[in-house]
């Protein structure tokens, strides 16, 4: 058993690690699945849903655009169940299929392997020749290799920070912001050029790195998984003794290929390991031998221990009953919340000062409505007030018109005669949304004698 | 190190001293090299603040700047109401909130007429400034200060500066003392 990690050597050194560019079913799944989720992240800040951007989060004025839904900083606790939801659905998927998110759907590997890695292969060559070249000399061609890879790396680094800064102030804002320069705007051009060294840095060198040492995700795995859950797996059963193709020897031949396919350089034979990024290139790698020495591929395949061991198959179990149960209820929250948003919001506060005044034969409240408009585009309330008869009203504004997320608050002073109320009494309050004709009304508390 | 020997055995779990990732060791040293910077700079020399002299200078520049910004008197504000860009500023201010009380035009409802000559606690600009910064509250008049902050109840002082004495024609009766 391996007792030091795969990517470090005993002195401490990196090993420089250029997996084996293999073909096969999962390769190509995976490299589909790469390109949709650059195209989200692309698309995100550019598309335009409702005539704001599919995603802008708006962190300086608190103003978040998310698919077509306005929000602000009073809709926070709805990141609750939305971190909830997510959090769970990751165990649901962990016990079930294993770390599907890392070799799948994490930025980390995404951008790896479909845009940092191809970069450097298209100037240092296919990986059998990027491990040669880490022995040879710093002649010209290699340094001018590398100085090309580098360069490319920053530009493409900087495109994919301009993406991320285009969230949070829109893409249209941001053309501006380059146009006007960097003098400008600093605090973004810090922001992007802090992103764009990150990237770089992460990409261009500290790469699995990441995933082995830093990202706590991996390290809880074996807490998740259970003896049922579908890893990427080596059938130790049909493949050993390892060796030539002969009698007597199982189906694997030793040629390596899986551990040279491997982007963190474990050895998927050792059984399911903290480094193991499910990323299935082991699996193509070896089925692709399995073809050539005709023998039956899936020698390394999604499956579980249960099953390696000669158990059947079984999904349902409590824990994955739990994690989706746990999923369920946080994302059906959230839907039931976000369809019960309202487009405004309208509150009643009342002014500092005395509870009530006695202005000679009347008492007079004085309150103030506080109104939000939450919708994507511009909106026209008017307000008014429902009470007893005797009942005078006086508002700053009977109508308000608030742009998208806009507030304002309306002083609002109402009385009724001396006597006719004792203690306490609720008057209403209505606004309508006059685009909408939707109503809302809320309870304006008076108080007497 | 990293020679492969069992350090220590718990629980069946063999614990060995391997070689830690020299870029780890890396940030480790760097930090160290940071501490050391970071003390010399900020504690042993007059070139950084520390957070402690950082607000001290901080305040003390605020103080200054307060002290030279517009000293609230009668002169100031009476010369703001010649600005007609802060009584406009003031009349956005009045309509949308004082309008409840002292009606837009501030011939008064509830609150009193502010357009006759007759005052309840002062016709001063000062006065003026201090009755929305701080209000009458149990005559009714709210606190405004906390709201509005200083730039705009100046305005609506100048605001209201600029219609007093106008005698709007209908206006609430007069209350309090006549003031010339």
């Amino acid at each position: 058993m391996r007792a030091q990690l795969s990517s470090i050597r005993a002195d401490g050194s990196r090993l420089p690690i250029h997996p084996l560019e293999v073909k096969g079913r999962w390769v190509t799944r995976r490299r589909l699945t790469f390109a949709l989720l650059i195209a989200i992240y692309v698309a995100a800040p550019l598309v335009k849903i409702g005539g704001h951007p599919a995603v802008h989060l708006d962190v300086a004025a608190r103003r978040f655009y998310l698919l077509g839904g306005t929000f602000n900083a009073q809709d926070f606790w709805m990141v609750l169940l939305l971190a909830t939801g997510f959090l769970f659905s990751v165990l649901f998927v962990t016990a079930w299929r294993g770390r599907l998110w890392c070799g799948w759907g994490c930025p980390q590997t995404v951008f790896l392997e479909a845009v940092y890695r191809p970069i450097e292969r298209l100037f240092d060559g296919p990986a059998s020749r990027r491990l040669k070249q880490h022995e040879t000399p710093w002649a010209l061609g290699r340094v001018a290799r590398t100085a090309g890879k580098f360069a490319t790396y920053a530009v493409v680094s900087a495109g994919l920070a301009h993406v991320a800064t285009s969230l949070f102030v829109s893409a249209h804002e941001l053309r501006g912001m380059i146009s006007d320069g960097p003098h400008a705007h600093p605090e973004a051009f810090a922001w992007t050029t802090a992103f764009t060294a990150l990237l770089f840095f992460n990409f261009g060198w500290f790469r699995e790195q990441f995933c082995v040492v830093l990202c706590p995700y991996g390290r809880l795995q074996s807490v998740l998984h259970d003896r049922r859950s579908i890893t990427v797996a080596y059938d130790a059963a049909r493949g050993e003794p390892r060796g030539k193709v002969a009698k007597g020897n199982g189906d694997c031949v030793d040629c390596k290929k899986c551990v040279q396919a491997c982007p963190t350089a474990i050895d998927i034979r050792d059984g399911l390991q903290m480094e193991c990024l499910a990323c299935a290139q082991c699996i193509d790698a070896c089925d692709d031998v399995m073809a050539k020495v005709g023998r039956q591929k899936g020698l390394i395949r999604y499956t579980s221990q249960a099953e390696l061991a000669g158990q059947p198959r079984r999904v349902f179990r409590p824990r994955l009953l739990l994690y989706a149960a746990l999923a369920t209820a946080a994302a059906t929250t959230l839907t039931v919340s976000l369809v019960g948003r309202t487009p405004f919001e309208a509150n009643v506060l009342r002014l500092r000062g005395v509870p009530f005044v006695i202005d000679g034969d009347r008492v007079r409240n004085q309150l103030e409505v506080h109104l939000v408009n939450k919708r994507s585009d511009a909106a026209e309330l008017k307000l008014s007030v429902r009470g007893p008869d005797g009942l005078e009203v006086q508002l700053a504004r009977d109508a308000v018109a608030l742009g998208s997320l806009e507030d304002a608050r309306v002083p609002l002073v109402v009385s009724l005669p001396k006597g006719q109320v004792h203690g306490k009494l609720l008057l209403e309050l209505v606004v309508t949304d006059t685009g909408s004709g939707l109503e809302r009304r809320a309870p304006i508390p008076f108080i007497a004698p | 190190m990293s020679d492969n020997k069992v350090h220590a055995v718990f629980d069946g779990i063999e614990e060995e001293d391997n070689h830690l990732p020299n870029w780890w060791l890396a940030t480790l040293f760097l930090a160290m090299v940071f501490a050391f910077g970071y003390w010399f700079l900020y504690h042993s020399t007059v070139w950084l603040d520390t957070p402690a002299r950082e607000y001290a200078k901080e305040a003390e520049a605020q103080k200054k700047r307060l002290a030279l910004q517009n000293p609230m008197s009668d002169e100031s504000l009476a010369a703001l109401a010649n600005d007609p860009r802060a009584v406009e500023e003031g009349k956005k201010t009045f309509t949308t909130i004082c309008v409840a009380c002292h009606k837009a035009d501030g011939s008064g409802s509830v609150g009193p007429n502010l357009t006759d000559r007759y005052w309840l606690h002062g016709n001063k600009p000062t006065d003026l400034y201090g009755a929305v910064m701080t209000g009458f509250q149990d005559k009714g008049m709210p606190p405004w200060g906390p709201q509005l902050g200083e730039k705009r109840t100046r305005e609506v002082v100048a605001f209201v500066l600029s219609i007093r004495n106008s005698e709007v024609p209908g206006g609430k009766a007069p209350q309090g003392d006549l003031k010339e």
